[in-house]
């Protein structure tokens, strides 16, 4: 009942910096759970190596900015490496795997394994953070808010935008949606359906890396850090519809939301457990999704 | 390879290799006669995940269940026994019965759904990673109930009449007789018609309804026995490490214990507890020579398993699906 009074008493300008919040921690949690939907949108596969991928890039982002000083060069390795892990691991081991789901869980959930250990072998289990290359404040809506976090919502928004595109408007669009309805009839039709598969885990990869990579100077970085954004993004993959990328995008808002303004009313594990617990009756009782019909995926 | 590996775990679980088996437990008995304590006490943790290995190929290879709940069932073991002797002041010996009941009630009260929902394995993984989480958050935040990240300390096993169970040589002996009792049960349950319904189950389960039989109900029981035996080898655990932390619930331990099960072969019950035993002593030998390496090796061991013998592994698993 405090809590309730706390936010009706919210000034306007705290009332901005919390939306401002759970806007840039939604993004975070967007890039994350797109790559997760696509991946399982449309191969199927539940993909336990994208949290690593996550911290991967994290830490190359780091260490890069550490060598070169440039926070861009540092992204951009970021998430070139990881792409090329991601085509490496997919051309190697994963593509076998895609008849068996479990196969493939199992399978992914040991590479996280294993690039999480060495992550945290190379680079100790202490945190490390990153100076952001916006350090200072934007005024916006009379609220001085952090502009890294701005950058993060801008970039957040420019892929949302960039990937719908790419799925409604391009040749590959469309071979991925007729990749992840039918597969085989997409081959008769002269779909090279391996490739898509190859190039929609990369794409996918890429994002956990960029996530990484963006989330660095905001929280510090740890090698488990991407198991929590995981599992995060696959509960926001499931009440978003599994393959829905738009269902990503608008839950990944709505629980940016709820932890910007949940903890005014529960401590925020609890605003995280409760999180769980949604999930958890979505799993049940509506497991695809809010909207019903997952979009990629049939 | 693979017909080696197949070759090798067939002689391993075949009945006239019994007497390897006979030979293990004779080496168990009089280890702590011919090593060091320090040995005797490593040896008894690698017993006791030897019967988590178990109870976790229960749900996955008997049931196909794949859960990424075991460490909270685990946990939910240690948990009671320490809740217990710290807070409550009561008996060790108290711990044991509520460990089981709390577990199975747990257990039922997640498993209902889902089981009789039947929804997709995919799903069930999922909705238990989402359970796991939660229950790690609450040991984390409900500081007064579960001591936070503190967890709670000091649980020390008592006198058995004139026998001080908190050394390590008679905990040790206890351990294994509380393993034993337990690992001897599930193989004869296994064995049993209640077996072959879980097993014909597995391979045609639209069948065994026409035939009769509920699955569901033979599913849920499965599943429940599985987080039981779980938490009564958390129960045990909490007496050799004297603490019961979050970090008993951490996925980390899931992750182990599946790939226990999955390296060892799910499904084969000798298996799981053969790669849990092993694997944990390796762990204890790598963390002396190299800390962070054992999971690197388990990872890798792993990938490698589920890369080079796909079937080895999947084949009892995925008797049912076709």
């Amino acid at each position: 009942m405090i809590g309730v009074v706390e936010a009706l008493l919210l000034t306007p300008n705290e009332f901005v910096t919390y939306l401002l919040n759970g806007i840039s921690r939604g993004m975070i949690i967007f890039l994350v759970a797109s790559g997760l939907t696509l991946i399982f949108g449309l191969i199927g596969l539940i993909n336990f190596a994208h949290g690593a991928m996550v911290a991967l890039g994290g830490y190359l982002t780091i260490v890069t900015v550490g060598t070169t000083g440039s926070f861009w060069f540092g992204i951009a390795a970021g998430v070139l490496l990881v792409a090329v892990l991601g085509f490496v691991l997919e051309k190697t081991i994963l593509h076998r795997l895609y008849d068996e789901p479990l196969l493939g869980f199992l399978g992914t959930f040991g590479i996280g394994l294993v690039i999480e250990q060495l992550l945290s072998f190379h680079f100790g289990d202490q945190s490390r953070s990153l100076e952001s290359p916006f350090p200072g404040t934007i005024d916006l809506f009379g609220v001085a808010y952090p502009a890294h976090r701005i950058f993060v919502i801008v970039v957040g928004v420019t892929v949302a935008l960039l990937v719908g595109a790419l799925l409604s408007q391009t040749r590959f669009g469309l071979e991925i949606h007729a990749t992840a309805n039918k597969s085989a009839t997409a081959e008769i039709l002269g779909v090279d359906s391996g490739k898509v598969y190859t190039a929609t885990f990369v794409l996918g990869s890429a994002f956990a890396a960029l996530a990484g990579g963006l989330t660095a100077p905001i929280t510090s970085m740890s090698p488990g850090i991407g198991t929590s954004y995981m599992l995060m993004a696959f509960l926001v993959i499931i009440v978003g519809g599994m393959g829905s990328f738009k269902g990503s995008f608008l839950v990944s808002m709505i629980v940016g939301q709820i932890m910007a303004f949940g903890w005014l009313f529960l401590e925020p594990t609890y605003v995280q457990m409760s999180i769980f617990v949604a999930a958890m009756v979505f799993i049940l009782y509506k497991p695809r999704g809010f909207f019903g019909k997952p979009e990629v995926f049939e | 390879m693979n017909a080696h590996v197949n070759s090798l775990r067939q002689y391993l679980t075949d009945g006239n290799n019994r007497w390897i088996g006979v030979l293990f437990v004779l080496a168990l008995l009089v280890l702590p006669m011919v090593s060091q304590e320090y040995f005797v006490g490593i040896v008894t943790k690698a017993v006791i995940f030897g019967l988590f290995a178990i109870s976790v190929d229960i749900a996955l290879g008997y049931t196909g269940l794949i859960t990424l709940a075991p460490a909270a069932f685990f946990g939910i073991g240690a948990y009671s026994v320490a809740k217990v002797v710290v807070d409550y002041d009561a008996s060790y010996w108290l711990g044991f019965p509520i460990a089981i009941i709390v577990a199975a009630v747990v257990a039922f009260l997640i498993g209902y759904v889902p089981i009789k929902r039947r929804i997709g394995e995919v799903y069930f993984v999922l909705f238990t990673m989402a359970f796991g989480v939660i229950v790690y958050d609450f040991t984390f935040v409900t500081t007064s109930f579960t001591g936070g990240s503190n967890g709670l300390a000091y649980v020390s096993p008592p006198m058995f009449f004139t026998i001080n169970l908190a050394e390590t040589v008679p905990f040790y002996y206890f351990s294994l007789f509380v393993v034993g009792i337990l690992v001897v049960g599930l193989y004869l349950l296994l064995r049993s018609d209640y077996g072959r319904i879980l097993h014909a189950s597995r391979q045609n389960e639209v069948r065994m309804r026409y035939l009769g039989y509920d699955t569901d109900r033979e599913k849920l029981l499965a599943w429940i026995i599985s987080a039981t035996v779980s938490s009564i080898a958390g129960a045990v655990y909490v007496g050799t490490i004297g603490v019961a932390s979050p970090s008993l619930m951490e996925f980390a331990l899931t992750g182990e214990v599946i790939i226990w099960v999955v390296v060892g072969g799910a499904g084969t019950f000798v298996g799981p507890f053969i790669a849990a035993f092993v694997l944990s002593l390796l762990e204890n030998y790598l963390g002396s020579v190299w800390a962070e390496g054992y999971l690197i090796v388990l990872g890798v061991l792993f990938v490698a398993f589920i890369f080079l013998l796909p079937e080895g592994i999947m084949g009892r698993l995925q008797q049912g699906e076709d």
